[in-house]
């Protein structure tokens, strides 16, 4: 076993929130190391393919899927320096007041330890610096106001006009979305030139993923990211009162430990609790931090309900971006579908760009054609197609959880098992948009519409290592720091006690930036 | 990534091509051109093969001539995290031909038991789409393998891939391909 020299911060995991953790500590002078199981990629790994693109997620997951709905863990995840944030569509939608107190207001759910108020200032401060085009004023409609976006709404195409168009003629509301994506260019970063191909990777660098904005900066300022290490466990101090650093296997397979003040775990919402798991030792025997028992429960995913409309005529849908052009939050509140049952919020874009093959492409819009009912279908949908979704919200469960497997990986660690499943809330609100989905969609005046109903999707994965207000109800608290040991903290969707219904990355963003100026500002206290 | 391998990658990427062997060396082929050179398969038999090819075109017109035989049999030949087929997307666990030599065998199966002793490669094309159908709503009583819906969908969507996620595709539909960089440019 090999050890390296004593670091200030370790941070496991070079996506979305690692990155800006490491942004952020070591601008503020902090020796950073990144340690991440995948390639390092450059921005020319980045090719406009579906093909190519699905290298940027993991081969196999290191997790068992089970339960009612099992959830659908590579498509989400990535593998890789830039994480699942080099793949992401970059809609930056924000959490709503709502969102907070779900369980004092409505009996259900979790409550955060924190309100909108706290995260709000971070969204802004998050859209500043790495870019965030959209109309920050016509979303106050449902929101409370702050800062402008630094710049102003994509361009929009008639597949994105149509559903517009449609929302208006029944009295709804549907605004330019906010997308981290430069309208215009930013920071040195161009403008994006509209071909659709955000999914697999943006090489020019319009599209906010972390190689161009955080970790970039952070590279700027001294932060050491090592590709192929895979991390097995956290080390604990004798006593189990702190952190030490943490061990893992460098690109040749071999062992190592890298020693460090503090651990920053941002390995995603399903590997964070199965390495705190693995590291179960000595006072924490039940997994690091687990004294509530609630290490690897609550998971929650979004679910999508669309809908499909087809037009003779030419809506231009291969252009644009995989983010919406347009975002509505008219079924945010918890209660819209109560008349059918459900509970939950909703979150609904439209205007995506279409590509033509893979899991979201426009051949998977009729799964129920194939051979020369499939290629006529393709043919009219080639230029006529538009897609609504309506992203929803599930409860966190306790029943949702990740536990270790007996199956062990290459490197003795057990798999992760990732048990999953909707309630009859989720099941209900799934329902009840594919109604509202179908009214909107005959509201465009389409030649045909449908509902894109199959079985219930698992999208993004929140909780696991959720924030809460003391060891008793919660592994971490707000700013991501776990509750029992002061220098081992977890960053990412994983210390969501709720998932609302909008894409979780801007959060994510926010909520690592709150965190890691917390780390920083109160280091002498925090590190080991 | 490494700097050779990079380079490799792109040069591959740029026109859509995959590495094949052929007589011990290594060349750049599309799956369409490794099909009509008859580039010899590594995993797959020939009786898969020929099973892969009937369903490929029952599910998707164009997939035999356009390799998916050729695309399948290089992905799965090759190590799991350098695969870009859509079974490492669902969740499959490696290595992937033990799924589809699971699916091609319960495909055939299904079919002999159906078809008095026929293969699916020897169904008319009457036969092949009233199976098929009968596959994609998991409705195959004498199956025994993977899940036929999924079969169906993880092969469609080979066959998708090959015949509609190429630059040849996209123009086949009208639609601009507009990939970021012209591929002749150094990315």
């Amino acid at each position: 076993m090999a050890a390296n020299d004593k670091v200030d911060v370790v941070i496991v995991g070079a996506g979305a929130s690692g990155s800006v953790f490491a942004s952020v500590l070591s601008k503020a002078g902090k020796k950073v190391v990144l340690l991440e199981s995948g390639p390092d990629w450059q921005l020319g790994d980045l090719i406009s393919s579906d093909f190519w693109g699905r290298r940027l997620k993991p081969a196999g997951p290191p997790f068992l899927l089970e339960g009612k709905n099992p959830y659908g863990y590579v498509y989400q995840s990535g593998w890789g320096v830039g994480g699942a944030a080099l793949h992401y569509f970059a809609n930056f939608p924000r959490l709503m007041p709502n969102d907070f107190k779900v369980k004092s207001t409505y009996g259900k759910g979790l409550d955060w330890p924190i309100d909108y108020a706290d995260i709000a200032p971070y969204w802004d401060k998050v859209a500043d610096d790495i870019g965030v085009s959209g109309d920050a004023k016509a979303e106050e409609v449902w929101r409370p106001a702050g800062k402008p976006y630094p710049m102003p709404p994509m361009k929009t195409f008639p597949g994105g006009d149509v559903w517009k168009k449609a929302f208006d003629k029944l009295g709804m509301r549907l605004t330019p979305a906010a997308v981290g994506i430069n309208s215009t260019e930013f920071k040195g970063r161009p403008a994006c030139i509209h071909d659709g191909w955000c999914h697999v990777g943006c090489p020019i660098g319009a599209l906010a993923n972390p190689l161009v904005t955080y970790l970039g900066e952070a590279r700027k300022a001294g932060a050491e990211v090592r590709p192929y290490a895979t991390v097995t466990r956290v080390l604990t101090s004798a006593d189990g009162g702190k952190v030490t650093g943490v061990e893992y296997y460098d690109a040749k397979k071999e062992k190592q430990v890298q020693e460090a003040s503090v651990v920053v775990l941002a390995a995603w919402s399903a590997q964070n609790p199965r390495i705190m798991l693995n590291s179960a030792a000595g006072k924490h025997a039940g997994g690091l931090a687990n004294a509530s028992g609630l290490l690897g429960k609550y998971l929650t995913a979004h679910f999508a309900s669309g809908t499909s409309a087809l037009f003779d005529e030419d809506l231009q849908p291969y252009m644009g971006t995989i983010a919406a052009q347009y975002f509505s939050y008219d079924l945010y509140d918890k209660n819209a579908h109560k008349d059918k049952g459900a509970f939950g919020s909703t979150f609904m874009v439209a205007g995506t760009a279409q590509r033509y093959s893979a899991l979201g492409g426009v051949a998977n819009a009729r799964l129920d054609l194939f051979g020369a009912d499939l290629a006529a279908f393709m043919k009219r949908a080639a230029k006529g197609y538009t897609r609504l979704n309506a992203f929803a919200e599930e409860m966190p469960l306790l029943d949702n959880r990740i536990e270790l497997a007996s199956d062990k990986d290459e490197f003795g660690v057990p798999l992760g098992k990732i048990i999953h499943g909707f309630n009859d809330d989720a099941v209900a609100l799934f329902n009840a948009n594919f109604d509202k989905g179908l009214e909107i969609a005959k509201a465009t005046g389409a030649k045909e519409v449908w509902s894109n109903k199959g079985p219930m999707p698992t999208i993004h994965l929140m909780g696991g290592t959720i924030m809460g207000k003391s060891a008793a109800d919660s592994v971490v608290n707000s700013y991501g720091q776990t509750h029992e040991i002061a220098n081992l903290w977890v960053a990412g969707p994983g210390i969501f006690p709720t998932s609302g219904a909008p894409n979780p990355t801007y959060t994510i963003f926010a909520l690592s930036q709150r965190g890691a100026e917390n780390l920083a500002k109160n280091w002498g206290s925090v590190a080991g | 990534m490494d700097d050779i391998e990079r380079r490799a990658f792109m040069k591959g990427a740029a026109i859509g091509a995959l590495a094949f062997s052929v007589g011990g060396v290594e060349v750049m082929l599309t799956p369409r051109q490794a099909r009509a050179q008859n580039v010899p398969l590594k995993t797959l038999t020939a009786d898969q093969a020929a099973t892969l090819d009937a369903i490929g075109e029952t599910l998707v017109p164009g997939a035999k001539e356009a390799g998916i035989v050729n695309f399948v049999d290089q992905q799965i030949s090759i190590p799991p995290e350098q695969a870009l087929i859509e079974a490492r997307i669902m969740n499959v666990r490696p290595p992937y031909a033990n799924f589809y030599r699971a699916a091609l065998a319960a495909i055939d199966g299904a079919s002999v038991a159906k078809y008095d002793s026929r293969g699916f490669a020897k169904l008319n094309a009457a036969e092949a789409r009233d199976f098929v159908d009968l596959m994609r709503q998991n409705k195959l009583d004498s199956w025994k393998g993977p899940p036929p819906g999924f079969v169906y969908f993880l092969m469609r969507t080979d066959a998708v891939d090959v015949v509609y996620g190429t630059m040849d595709g996209y123009a086949h539909l009208g639609v601009p391909y507009q990939p970021h960089i012209a591929p002749t440019k150094s990315w």
